[in-house]
């Protein structure tokens, strides 16, 4: 679980790194960056997020998502 | 009134920071407001920081130097600079009739309802079959072009309220008489005439 989330959080990173950089050009290339390099980072790291919020079991102790407070 | 691209640049230095918190000390997610940071970090304002950017990159394909910077757009953009008033796309672009940052975008939208979805969706195809296809070549227009682009400047301008545009005006709104195919303003881009033509210079 903290594993997916850390990765995640890397990816995300990535992803908005690269649509940082393709905003400081203004041509085809950075557009094709932030979509196709920035995209496939963002919305893997979203994805992989959202696919460890729904995918941890609810072992109250070892999973810090699940802590039965909710 | 902070611009788009500094909104963007605080929106991916904010959004990257609360990740940083997460990605460091992933255990914070055991509680509730830990939860709710890796949440806003992971999910809300990253989605909120691409949707900006990509807003601001659909903002900047309208530009000029966004359309040339594809090879085979770089023929259409000398084309503008030639000195001849009669190259239509050439004598609106040196006259500033048209924004010149945008020039390309001003002509070649679709005046209409959704006309600028519609030609950004259009731009989008270009540049995927520019990177990933086989553009045409030579290049062309999808659409005879439509009188309506010419006459959202044109209608109602006094320099165009003279009695041969006005005889014709029913004609031109329905499309029925072409504003470029019907003889009278019939010399545009001419690509493969650029060898054969003398070229302005902007002042500095």
């Amino acid at each position: 679980m903290l594993g997916k989330l850390r990765i995640s959080g890397i990816l995300v990173i990535l992803g908005l790194v690269v649509e940082a950089l393709s905003l400081c050009w203004n041509n085809a290339f950075s557009f094709m960056s932030f979509v196709v390099v920035g995209g496939l980072f963002f919305a893997s790291g979203i994805l992989l997020f959202l696919y460890s919020l729904v995918s941890s079991k609810p072992s109250a102790v070892k999973n810090p998502w699940h802590t039965g407070r909710f | 009134m902070i611009d788009p691209q500094t909104l963007v640049f605080l929106l991916i230095g904010a959004s990257i920071l609360l990740i940083l918190v997460v990605v460091i000390r992933p255990s914070i997610t055991a509680s509730r407001e830990g939860k709710i940071i890796a949440f806003l970090a992971l999910f809300v304002v990253p989605v909120v920081a691409a949707g900006v950017g990509a807003s601001e990159h659909m903002e900047r394909s309208e530009h000029t130097q966004f359309c040339l910077s594809c090879h085979i757009m770089e023929p259409y953009g000398r084309s503008l600079y030639v000195d001849d008033p009669s190259y239509i796309p050439a004598a609106h672009f040196q006259n500033h009739r048209i924004p010149a940052d945008t020039a390309c975008y001003t002509c070649h939208t679709d005046y209409a309802m959704f006309g600028t979805i519609h030609a950004k969706l259009e731009g989008l195809h270009h540049v995927y079959v520019y990177w990933f296809g086989t553009p045409m070549n030579p290049i062309r227009l999808y659409q005879p072009y439509n009188n309506r682009e010419c006459l959202h400047c044109h209608a109602g301008a006094r320099s165009f309220e003279d009695p041969t545009h006005l005889a014709m005006m029913g004609d031109l709104k329905s499309n029925k008489l072409s504003c470029t195919t019907s003889g009278c303003h019939d010399t545009f881009h001419n690509v493969d005439k650029l060898g054969q033509v003398k070229f302005w210079k902007a002042a500095e």
